[in-house]
Formats: C-alpha cells, sequence, structure tokens
C-alpha cells in the first residue's frame, strides 16, 4: 500500500478534484475539519537525501508557491531502495534543519581564547582555513620516517566526519586529505 | 463494516519514535519543555500538542526483562464512546468520516465539558489546550488519507510495525501475523480488534504495556491489575535481591 511517487506528485490534483467534490452541497460535516490537505497544494516535489546519518535515506520535498517558496513539508521518498518512504525520528524532522529561526545562516568565528563570536564572511572563512592548513602541513609534514623510509604522510592533523556528505563526496575529500598526507580520517559511518 | 484500519504489530515494533516525530512534523506541532523522568519516554505523556506517544515499560527481572514499546494514540473506535457523550451537548463538535471511519474532534470541543469526553474514552485519549479549551487527538491524518496518502506514522514507520490499509484487509493481515505470533507467544492478543480501527498486536499481556492498552471494564478501581502485577513483580525482585 505504498504510495508511488508518480502518485504522491498527483498529489496536488486530487486536492484540487476533492474540492470540487465539496461544492456539490454533499454533508461534509464530517470531513470539512481536517480533509483539505491545503498544506500541499501548489507546492512542487523534489527528491533528496537525509544528511543525518551514513545510511543516506531518499526524500520527498514539498516546497511552497510551486518550488519558489520555502519548504512546507519532507518525508520519506517511496521509490527510494533504500528506505522506501520510512525515516527514523530524526529524519523525520529533518524539515526543521532549513524551516528553523534557530539556523545559523552565516559564518561565526571564534578567535583562540576569546569568547566572542565575529561573524565573517565565507571568502574570509575558507581563506583562513586554507592558510592554517598549510602552515600546520609545512611545519609538521614527515617525509622520511626514523628508519629512513619514505612515508611522507602529516600526523598533525585529523579529519572526522562527515555524514552529511554523499559517497561521491567523500571520495573526492578522502582524496585531498590523502594528497595532504593525512592518516587518520574517520568518517561518522564508524563512529 | 467499511473504511480504514491501523494494524500495529508490537512484535515488531523498537522504540525508535518516528512515528511520533513524524506526527508532530506533519501536524507542525510545537516541542514540549519535559525533564528527565528516568525513562526514555519522552514527553511522559501525551497532550494538546504530542498526540502520539510511544510509551516504554521496563517489567520482570533477569531471564524474563521485558522491555515492552506502545506506539499509543487514539483507536479511532468503530463506535466512538467519546462521540456518544458529546453528540448531545454540542453537535458536530467530534466527527466521524464516514468514508474512512476516522473520529476528528472540531474547535466546537471546546463547547463541551473534558472530564465527560476524556472519562468516556476507554483508551484515556482526549488531551486539552488549558488556554483555549479546545481538545484534540490523533485524527487519522484524515487530510492524507482522505488524498490518498497513508497517515504519517505509517508512512514513516522504519520495522513494519505500522500497517494502514482498508478495514478488511488489515484485518486479514492481522489474524494471519496473530495466528505466527501465538506460536512462540502463547500470551499474544489481538487488542479489541472488534470495536477498533487501530489493532494492536502485543506479544505479551496487554496490561504489561499499559493499564489503557486494551479496554477493560476492570480496569477502574484502587487497585487496577496492573498495579497488582507491578507489586507482585516488585515483591518478586526482592526476593531475588
Amino acid at each position: 500500500m505504498s504510495l508511488e511517487r508518480r502518485e504522491f506528485l498527483k498529489l496536488s490534483a486530487a486536492t484540487v478534484a476533492f474540492t470540487a467534490f465539496g461544492g456539490l452541497g454533499l454533508d461534509l460535516t464530517t470531513v470539512q475539519a481536517a480533509a483539505d490537505l491545503s498544506k500541499l497544494k501548489g507546492s512542487k516535489q523534489t527528491t533528496s537525501v537525509c544528511c543525518y546519518c551514513s545510511v543516506g535515506c531518499g526524500l520527498i520535498v514539498s516546497t511552497g508557491l510551486e518550488g519558489k517558496g520555502r519548504a512546507v513539508n519532507v518525508e520519506g521518498d517511496p521509490d527510494h531502495p533504500i528506505n522506501e518512504g520510512s525515516l527514523c525520528p530524526k529524519g523525520a524532522s529533518i524539515w526543521q534543519l532549513t524551516e528553523n529561526d534557530k539556523r545559523i545562516t552565516k559564518v561565526l568565528y571564534r578567535a583562540p581564547n576569546s569568547d566572542k563570536w565575529q561573524v565573517k564572511s565565507y571568502e574570509w572563512a575558507l581563506d583562513e582555513i586554507a592558510k592554517r592548513v598549510k602552515k600546520v602541513r609545512d611545519a609538521a609534514f614527515i617525509a622520511k620516517d626514523a628508519k629512513g623510509q619514505t612515508v611522507n604522510r602529516l600526523e598533525a592533523i585529523a579529519s572526522v566526519g562527515s555524514a552529511a556528505m554523499d559517497n561521491e563526496e567523500c571520495w573526492i575529500y578522502q582524496q585531498m586529505l590523502r594528497a595532504l598526507g593525512l592518516t587518520y580520517i574517520e568518517h561518522q559511518a564508524r563512529i | 463494516m467499511s473504511g480504514k484500519t491501523f494494524f500495529v504489530d508490537l512484535s515488531r515494533c523498537t522504540a525508535c519514535r518516528g512515528c511520533q516525530i513524524a506526527c508532530k512534523q506533519w501536524k507542525q506541532l510545537p516541542a514540549e519543555q519535559t525533564k528527565n523522568t528516568g525513562s526514555h519516554q519522552n514527553p511522559p505523556d501525551m497532550s494538546f500538542v504530542t498526540l502520539k506517544v510511544v510509551r516504554m515499560k521496563e517489567v520482570g527481572s533477569r531471564d524474563d526483562f521485558k522491555w515492552l514499546f506502545l506506539p499509543d494514540q487514539c483507536r479511532h473506535c468503530v463506535e466512538p464512546p467519546c462521540k456518544d457523550a458529546a453528540d448531545s451537548i454540542v453537535k458536530d463538535a467530534i466527527t466521524q468520516d464516514k468514508a474512512t471511519g476516522a473520529v476528528v474532534f472540531t474547535e466546537k470541543t471546546k463547547g463541551l465539558p473534558f472530564d465527560v469526553v476524556r472519562g468516556a474514552c476507554p483508551y484515556d485519549i482526549p488531551r486539552q489546550d488549558p488556554a483555549t479549551k479546545v481538545m484534540s487527538k490523533c485524527d487519522m491524518c484524515n487530510d492524507r488519507v482522505t488524498a490518498g496518502m497513508l497517515p504519517a506514522c505509517v508512512k514513516t514507520c522504519p520495522t513494519g510495525a505500522m500497517n494502514f490499509g482498508e478495514r478488511d484487509e488489515m484485518l486479514a493481515m492481522a489474524k494471519k501475523r496473530f495466528e505466527a505470533l501465538k506460536q512462540t507467544n502463547p500470551k499474544a492478543v489481538l487488542v479489541d480488534w472488534e470495536q477498533v480501527r487501530v489493532v494492536f498486536l502485543t506479544e505479551h499481556e496487554p496490561r504489561l504495556y499499559h493499564a489503557t492498552l486494551m479496554a477493560d471494564a476492570d480496569s477502574a478501581g484502587p487497585v487496577t491489575r496492573f498495579a497488582a502485577l507491578d507489586a507482585v513483580l516488585g515483591l518478586r525482585n526482592q526476593a531475588r535481591g
């Protein structure tokens, strides 16, 4: 009894049909309280992947104003091979990831030993990260170990994360880390 | 009898609470300030803004220890006593959808005496907003169901514990599973299946899960069977020391 995505996408049409039915003067007092699917009316459905854990469940995101507005609902994608429409409690709450007044939308920087957050630009943050990675790598890179064997490794930086990345992003990311010489590379899937 | 029915197979429930959250998410109900009560059950009870709560109960000890889970919600009774009680006071305050069988509370419930409505429910489901006096409970996601979708709680369930569909299909599924479960769990019960549209299949005696999982006249009174059982288990635990 799973609802195929195609049927899901036809829902706005079904909602219109129901409203027309409501105009026939039938006794709908029993249903009027909750039977209008107004929440999804005029919304556009797109697919996405849950970012919370490494399982990678498929989502259907309904976005208001034919896709130009904000997300109005997110639920599991029945056509997705991993979750077949279901979601765990964390995934089921994922709508709040975007529609949340507590969401941080700017880059915040706390300097060492400071107790204040400063608002910074993305450009500043990316440059600063690159600068610091280079500084640590230049200072701590190990080309040869004690036996004189070539190892080309960097033990002063570790990477921990990230469930929010998909398989291909993880591959590119670990390529970059290996190029820097990192050996301490961990992903949330193993934590 | 037609309409819709849930079949909730408690032997498959892992208490992930996906249903509880999916319900809040679809209805955009706010979170509640809660505190640690020593149980993962959170919030501790249903409320005006928490229409579904996964109850967790620890019974027995050592070899016969059981951690029982119950995703508690309105049972959508075939003949709803809350509606019977309300109809004589305010017409259409509590309605029943003819097509799906969903029992739906409307805003007119604010004109009803809360103790009467809650008292009429064998499963202790209705809750009231203290500010507006409007009452609330699960409405079977009647908007989704009427549009051909599954209720939010059923849609999200990752284990197959929650099922939803035409009543005859669900009862057939429930009875088949009941027969299979009885082989390993002789005390399994298909709770009140003739009276309700949310049919729970238990692995153990229903009262172990929650006092109002099953409608029963003798649950009233100073010492319920549930409390009595708790006392017995408590004594036995002490004896094992």
